[in-house]
This record gives C-alpha cells, structure tokens and sequence, in this order.
C-alpha cells in the first residue's frame, strides 16, 4: 500500500476531456480545448483546459502586461537596452515610486511616473481578476470563500501602494517594483519606524503565516496518511464519518487531545490564511501614520524585556555630541561638491 | 539520475556562491541568547593579516637644532621640524607613497629635481594639503583615531592613489549624502506620530541602510558591532564602538569639506577615473596605482570608511606607527619665556 507515501500523484484518470458543464453566458466561450499531459497529471489533474477567460479576464491580462511591460521596459532601460546585463542585474533592477519630496501628485515619466502607471495598469488588474474570481464562483453556484481569501492579500496590495501612502501624503513611501529592492524596502521601513518586530499586528500576521504552513502541512500529511482508508473523500466524511475520518481524529485526539474535524480543519486553514494578509495590512497602515517608532511602542506597553549590560556604556564628552537634527526628506537631485561646497 | 544529481549540485554550488565555507568563528558580545556578536572566518583573518602590516619605522634622526624652513625654500607645513627630522619624515613619506624605482616615482614622484622647493608639479600640492589634513586628524580627531593616530600609510599602502576612495556616480548617492553632508537620523524618538515627529522617509532609511552596510564592509564587522540591532537608534543599548564610529563618520565628513574638496581642481582633469570604477563608485582593486585622480562626473577623490579601515575595525591593526614621526602631528610653538620676548622686542 505505497500508492500514497509517494511525492507525486500514483493514479490519473483518462478519460475523455470534460468541458464542464453547459454555462449559460452566452457572452463568451470557453477557449483552449482541452488536452491530456501526463507530465501535468504527475502533480495536478491532467487535463488542461478549456478556459473561460470571460471579458474581466481579459481585461485583467491586458492590463496586467501592460504593467509587467512597463516594469520590463524601465529595467531594461537602465541597463541601456542590454539584455545580457539584464539577465544578469535583474535581481538588482528596480522601478522606484516617485522621491518621497514629491507628495500624492503626478510624477514625470521618468521620476516615477513610469512606477504609478505600472502600479495603476496593476491595481486594475488585480481588481479585474478579483470580480473575475467572484463571477466564476457565482455562476458555478459555489460559495465566495475564494475571492474573499484573494480580496485580504489585495488588502495588503492596496495597503502598502496606496492607502498607506496617500495617508502619509507621499507616494515615495510606497513599495518599488523590484526583486531586491522590495525586500531593501522592507528592511529600511522597519527600521525607519523602530522595528517592526515590535508591531503586534506584524506579530499577528506572523503567527498566522506560520500556522498556516503548519496546519497546511498537519492538514495534508494526516489526510494523505488516512487516504487508503477513504479520508480523501473529506467532505462527505463531514457527516459521514468513514474509517479515514476516525482513524485521523483519533490520531490527533491521542497525540494532542484535541483534533478537528473534516470541516474545521477547513475554517482553520481559511481564517489562517486569510488573516496573514487582513492583520499585516492593518499592521501596515498604522505604521507612520499613528505609530512612528514600534520600539518604543511596545517599550511603553511592556513588550521590550530589559537585558543586562555586557559591554561598557557609550561615554560621549557631552550629551549633544549624541544629537543631531532629524533629517528631511533628501532632495530629489544632489548638486554635490563638483564645481565648489554647497 | 546521474545528471540529475549534477544538476542538484550545480544548483547548490550556484545557490551558495555568495556564502562563503565553514569554519566561521563567532564571539558572543553581548548578553546571552541576544545575538549581539561578531563572525569571522580564518580564512579572511589571515588574509586580512598578510594584507595589514605596517612597516618599521624608520631609525631616529639624529638631534639637531636646525630649523628646515631656515635650510630649504618654500617648507610651509614641516618647516618646524630639524633638518634630520625633516628628512628621515620625507623618505618615509616616500617609501608609503611612491616608493617605485624609475624617473617618476621616489622624491621626483612628487619634486622637480632641478628644484626641490618648486610647487610645479601638482603631486606636491596635493601632499602638502594631506600632510595639513593628517596633522589634523591627529591633533583634532583623538576621538576617533585615539592615540594611534594615522599616516600617510594608512590610507597609501605604497602607492600613489589609495584603494578604498570613492567618486560620484548615479549609484553611490547614499555616500554622497552622508559623507559630505547629514548626520543619520531616520527613527522618530517618539512612539505615536506627532506634529513634531521626524518625517524622514523610507527612502532616507534606505539611504541611512546603504550607509551603514558600506561603513561595515570597510570595517569587516557587522551591524551589532555598533548597534543592539533591536533598537539602532537607542544609545544606552549601544556598544561603545558606536560613538567611535559616529566621531569617525563626523570626522570623514569634515575631512572631505575641507580637504579633499580642495583639491578637485588640483588633480588634472584629463586623469578620469570613469573607465576604472566598481559599481559601487570606488576604484577597481587593479587600477589602485594608476594614474587615476578624477571621477566621471568631475568629482576628486574622497574619502569614506574603508580608506583607512581596510576591512579592519582598527586600520593596520592599531600599529602605532604616526607616534614615530613628531611632523604627523600639529605643531605646537614651545611657549616663548618673557625673556625671550623681551629681547626679540628690543632687536626689533
């Protein structure tokens, strides 16, 4: 009974592709026929296709290139049209918010502006997919659990690239498009705003993305280990406990005490998900504009132990040796010292 | 499977060139289970060992009461010094900047043969400008450089142009930034945002990140040998070495307004460094001894951490070696007796 301790999927179902059932929209057809892979059956079903696209799908594609287009483009610019750099820096490449000096308006193409089109062209698309999602599971009679799972990491989309900065009035606080450069983003805004360790919702958001591979991983291990008892069927199982569902309550009863149930495990995995995005979001958005130093936050609420001393303190010759003004935001060009000091 | 298994290793080679092998040594600094701590790796202390070894100085000079500004012409920044003293300073200045052999290199590196107290060629210029602003660091940056002091070595190494000085270019801005003008200060020291709270940016952190990597790549340490990385801002949780580091940065600043400035237009233009710079606007390793003395965007070259650090938190590892030579330090008149004035005063 090895069919299950296996990385890949042992059984594929051949038969004659499904087209699904007849959709009453008229509007638009589904494209793509479909087609068997034995390859693709290996880790997924292996039909592929047909696709209903639908007019938001479109639309959603279509801008959705447009803004990888513009990001493209922009980096292949800096490389001065180069593709083997391109290759070669795109980790480094990045398409940068117009300077935070600049506020909510519009930037000139090439001081950010190329950034809020290709954000816009995104957010549209994004949007466009979400009523996509919504749609789909509408017509086919289903719950929207899925397009309002996708709607909390929009949340967080929207959060970070433009509710954020347009409560703090500047674009430049957003995100740049980049591999490294979101991520040096990242680091220079918890530290810009005293350690986002110290931001409970961060805290939150952490603790659910963690869940949520752990109970991803308890989830599909004890449903794959329950299989050849019929636990796959897990639904059905809900009310009508086979020997798969028992053995795998059992199994947790025993070992933790508690365990979920066919449907539970479900919620759990939904809220957990789902809440990464919603709390980090909110996390997000109190950074700067109520909370300007999360340290200090949690120093005044008691999240901060105190460390014994293990090396001398700092002796400066006077207090204001330490001092210096709190910096504005840097020019948007930097004449520098060629042809005489500032 | 065998090519599978290449591949996998191709892969994990590919994924792990940018770490560097075991062993790493680790020195715990601060309280336990806080990660405040140095790593290092034999393999880079040894070679940072052959790379840093400060040469012997040179024997004293024999006592004598002459003046050089009495023996020589146009000695304006050593002349106090005895004409021995002046001379063992000048071939010791010699062996750390131009001690190659041929018609340029050696005293004509920086003199006119014909006339030693000639100003013509613009190397002596710029020595004499360095020779003023290592006076200075020794006399007016105990904080930073402590009785260690620097010389001309510290930064040369033996060669005319020293590794580690930057120029500007369109990548470098967050050195441009700090390095001739703002003091760092991005956190708000106020938990809720304010009317008054620091309105710094994210983009300014990131300026104030880029700074910070640069200062530890030049010093071969990372952040927590100057910060509890829990709270950098936070000076009562600081290790001591960040107030040597903030003198230091207050110090290159400086250096740079007023020394290194001076002489962008004393370095011939024509000798361009933008064919010879890394990405990150310092001088390839291999053109350290080039002729170079001018970046792309006109700029002369300046000063940052690295330029004396080398990779080490302490340059050449604390070799004393400025304290053997009196003309490193800024002179200070013997205090003239009443005696003495008096009869100066009757001459006159």
């Amino acid at each position: 009974m090895a069919d299950y301790q296996n990385l890949w999927n042992q059984v594929q179902v051949r038969a004659a592709p499904d087209w699904g059932p007849p959709i009453s929209e008229q509007s638009w057809t589904r494209s793509f026929p479909p087609k068997m892979s034995y390859w693709l059956g290996k880790v997924g079903d292996a039909q592929l296709g047909p696709i209903y696209l639908g007019w938001t799908g479109v639309a959603s594609l279509i801008f959705g290139t447009l803004a990888f287009n513009i990001i493209g483009f922009n980096y292949l610019a800096q490389v001065n049209w180069n593709a083997i750099e391109f290759v070669r820096q795109l980790p480094w490449l990045s398409l940068d918010p117009p300077a935070p000096g600049r506020g909510m308006g519009i930037a000139p193409l090439a001081e950010g502006g190329w950034w809020q089109l290709a954000g816009f062209f995104l957010t549209i698309s994004v949007l466009l997919w979400w009523v996509r999602l919504y749609r789909r599971a509408r017509s086919f009679g289903m719950g929207t659990h899925l397009p309002w799972a996708f709607a909390s990491a929009i949340w967080l989309f929207l959060v970070l690239g433009f509710f954020r900065p347009l409560l703090m009035g500047s674009w430049g606080e957003a995100v740049p498009f980049g591999i490294f450069s979101h991520l040096d983003w990242t680091a220079a805004f918890s530290i810009r705003y005293g350690n986002l360790f110290y931001n409970p919702f961060h805290m939150l958001s952490i603790a659910f993305l963690y869940g949520s591979a752990l109970l991803f991983a308890m989830h599909g291990a004890t449903i794959l280990a329950t299989a050849k008892y019929g636990a796959e069927r897990e639904i059905e199982q809900i009310t009508d406990r086979g020997t798969g569902a028992e053995r795998s309550a059992l199994f947790w009863r025993w070992t933790m005490g508690f365990n979920a149930t066919m449907e539970s495990i479900h919620r759990w995995a939904w809220w957990f998900a789902v809440l990464v995005t919603l709390t980090g979001g909110i996390g997000i958005l109190l950074t700067g504009t109520v909370v300007d130093n999360w340290y200090l936050w949690g120093q005044r609420h008691g999240l901060v132990p105190e460390y014994p001393r293990a090396y001398p303190a700092v002796e400066p010759t006077s207090p204001a040796e330490l001092e210096a003004p709190m910096q504005q935001a840097p020019p948007v060009t930097y004449p520098g010292l060629v042809g005489g000091a500032p | 499977m065998i090519s599978l298994r290449r591949l996998t290793l191709a892969l994990a080679v590919v994924g792990l060139a940018g770490c560097q092998l075991p062993p790493q040594d680790s020195t715990q600094v601060g309280f336990r289970g806080v990660m405040i701590g140095q790593t290092s790796s034999p393999e880079t202390m040894a070679a940072l060992q052959a790379a840093n070894v400060a040469p012997a100085a040179l024997p004293p000079a024999a006592t004598d009461a002459s003046r050089a500004d009495s023996i020589y012409q146009n000695v304006q920044v050593l002349g106090h010094l005895s004409n021995a003293e002046f001379l063992r300073t000048m071939t010791a200045i010699t062996n750390w900047v131009a001690p190659t052999t041929g018609p340029e290199a050696g005293c004509n590196y920086c003199h006119n043969a014909q006339n030693l107290a000639s100003d013509e060629k613009y190397q002596k210029v710029v020595s004499r400008q360095m020779l003023r602003m290592t006076q200075e660091i020794n006399g007016e940056w105990t904080g930073h450089v402590a009785q260690t002091g620097v010389t001309c070595y510290t930064c040369h190494r033996g060669g005319p142009v020293p590794p580690g000085t930057w120029y500007y270019t369109d990548v470098n801005q967050p050195l441009r930034h700090y390095l001739d003008r703002d003091d760092i200060r991005v956190q708000s020291q106020m938990p809720l945002r304010t009317e008054v709270s620091n309105r710094s940016s994210v983009n300014q952190a990131e300026y104030a990140y880029a700074l910070m990597i640069n200062m530890s790549s030049g010093l071969g340490v990372n952040c927590t040998f100057c910060h509890n990385s829990r709270a950098f801002t936070n000076w009562d949780q600081s290790p001591p070495q960040r107030l040597t580091a903030l003198r230091g940065l207050r110090m290159v600043r400086s250096l740079n307004m007023n020394h290194m400035v001076a002489l962008q237009d004393v370095w011939p233009a024509a000798r361009h460094a933008a064919d010879h710079l890394t990405d990150e606007g310092t001088l390839e390793p291999w053109h350290v001894n080039a002729e170079v003395s001018r970046g792309p965007m006109g700029d002369g070259a300046k000063l940052q951490c690295q330029t004396c650090h080398q990779g080490l938190n302490k340059p050449l590892y604390a070799a004393a070696m400025a304290q053997a030579y009196p003309g490193l330090y800024p002179y200070v008149p013997p205090p003239v007796s009443e005696a003495t004035a008096d009869t100066a005063a009757a001459i006159e």
